[in-house]
């Protein structure tokens, strides 16, 4: 199995990609404690893991003191951390003059303070570990521009990308890799408002070179490789799986 | 919990440069071995059969299942009968590795015609008639993934003029061919390996040299061509299915960092 003894924490576990990585994970031999704000899904998908093999912690990713908490569960309850996915994120649209001061903080304070949190917290367990490997989700939208998003949104994700390489640098010699994954239109609950609208969902569908929005699992495994020892030689660098989108 | 299925169960695989130069593990071989083992069947492709034997002699003792063919894929013939071969002796073919490679050290002004027509023959040439022989046998089958063996010397400056243009130009190829094929369900992406110690960068190679590698990228180890490996055996399975048109770095850290940042380029003549 391709991450037998390791511990992971996912945040934003309870649906979509991340619950999908939390069950893929587990799949191939990882303990996974799950953090989400959404609890009854979280444990939901907690339960859907046998053998002890997953918990859940309630994960606001704007909150230190969650993170504080997440990290504490997952040495307490499997005594070591490997892999933090930082997969909790927020989408918005509108343009640059109607967003609000506030509109641009919420997504600021979820897509890119949650991960340098994150971050921040999951750091010394993985020194205490011995190493580990930080996957951070991004977006293809971290690295092209779409006004359909919103500038908040293709901010944080930018952001993201950055947070990533410096993160990477600065803990190459703990053995900690930190690298990005760069997910185009997916099908997952975020989404789902905006792929029910017919126009939007065949003007994202005609972008998309192999023709389809993705799904979490496709995501779910980039996230497998990058976290694995597979990847050992990999740090700092993007995973795009966006369907050849950025490409054009 | 039940043992999945091979990854790469039931398909079949070409891989060019599927042997080695010289001892030791190289990106081809290394990919040609980690598929075998998730369940695909190989053609093994060297321009010396000698060096493919050994990597089929490597498969068969762990029980896979491949064969060689001897081809120069600067030839269209040969790339043509590679992809016949593979189709008659296996039915289909799904994947795609394209390792062949050279170096080529020196400025335009240093290298000569004759250099730099054979770093461009060898190191992109090869990859099209190679994609150009087995694109239409992937399309009778409903697809297939091909992976394209770049550098990060096709991102940065190294040293070795002829061999970046020829990299950077797997790279353009590789977004080009991913946009042209897609509606083939043809996935086209490439791999950038970084400092890597392979056979064909050994015979340039000493302790000293081997440690300013190391040092060259943040994660100061060296890297092999297992690493290269398990990125395209990714790249190849249906994990990566809605991945295309992607340049995939594995360098250690190298092209996340400003260039200079371990290796500055004034010290790059040794390497």
């Amino acid at each position: 199995m391709r991450l037998e003894g390791k511990v992971a924490l996912i945040s934003g576990g309870a649906r979509g990609m991340g619950a999908e990585e939390a069950l893929l994970f587990a799949k191939e031999g990882a303990r996974v404690v799950i953090g989400d704000v959404l609890e009854g899904e979280g444990r939901d998908i907690a339960a859907q893991i046998p053998g002890g093999q997953a918990i859940f912690v309630r994960l606001d990713v704007t909150r230190e003191s969650d993170w504080q908490r997440a990290v504490s569960m997952a040495e307490e309850v499997y005594k070591r951390l490997d892999i933090l996915v930082n997969n909790a994120g927020v989408s918005a649209t509108g343009g640059i003059e109607d967003t609000t001061v506030e509109e641009w903080d919420r997504v600021m304070e979820v897509n890119a303070k949650g991960v340098f949190l994150g971050t921040k917290h999951a750091i010394p367990a993985m020194q205490r570990s011995g190493g580990g490997s930080i996957i951070n989700i991004s977006s293809q939208l971290g690295i092209v521009a779409m006004n359909e998003s919103s500038p908040q949104y293709i901010a944080s994700k930018g952001a993201v990308r950055l947070l990533t390489k410096s993160t990477a640098l600065q803990y190459a010699a703990d053995g900690i890799r930190c690298n990005s994954v760069h997910p185009g239109p997916i099908v997952t609950p975020m989404t789902m408002g905006r792929r029910s609208d017919d126009d939007v969902r065949e003007l994202m569908e005609s972008r998309i070179p192999l023709g389809r929005y993705g799904e979490a699992i496709d995501v779910a495994y980039g996230v497998l490789y990058l976290a694995s020892d597979e990847a050992s030689f990999m740090t700092g660098s993007e995973l795009v799986i966006d369907g050849g989108w950025v490409a054009q | 919990m039940a043992e999945r299925p091979p990854r790469l169960e039931g398909k079949v695989a070409i891989i060019t440069g599927a042997g080695s130069s010289g001892a030791g593990i190289g990106n081809g071989k290394a990919a040609a071995i980690l598929m075998a083992r998730e369940g695909a069947r190989v053609l093994l492709v060297d321009q010396v059969e000698d060096r493919a034997r050994e990597t089929l002699e490597i498969i068969t003792s762990e029980g896979g299942e491949a064969s060689t063919f001897q081809g120069d894929m600067t030839s269209l013939d040969d790339c043509e009968r590679m992809a016949q071969t593979a189709v008659d002796r296996y039915g289909r073919v799904d994947i795609l590795d394209n390792n062949v490679g050279i170096s080529q050290r020196g400025t335009v002004v240093e290298v000569s015609e004759a250099d730099w027509d054979r770093v461009m023959n060898v190191n992109l040439k090869t990859m099209v008639l190679a994609a150009k022989a087995v694109i239409p046998r992937m399309i009778e089958t409903g697809g297939g993934s091909i992976i394209n063996i770049s550098s990060i010397a096709g991102l940065r400056a190294h040293m070795s003029t002829p061999y970046t243009a020829s990299k950077a130009g797997v790279i353009g190829l590789t977004i080009s061919m991913a946009a042209d094929h897609a509606q083939d369900n043809i996935r086209v992406n490439a791999i950038a390996p970084g400092l890597v110690y392979t056979p064909m960068v050994a015979p340039r190679m000493d302790d000293d040299l081997r440690q300013y590698r190391r040092n060259s990228a943040p994660m100061q180890v060296e890297g092999t061509g297992w690493d290269i490996g398990y990125a395209a055996l990714f790249l190849a399975s249906d994990e990566a299915r809605w991945i295309t048109g992607i340049v995939l770095p594995v360098d250690a850290g190298l092209c996340a960092v400003h260039p200079g940042t371990y290796s500055p380029m004034s010290q790059q003549t040794r390497y």
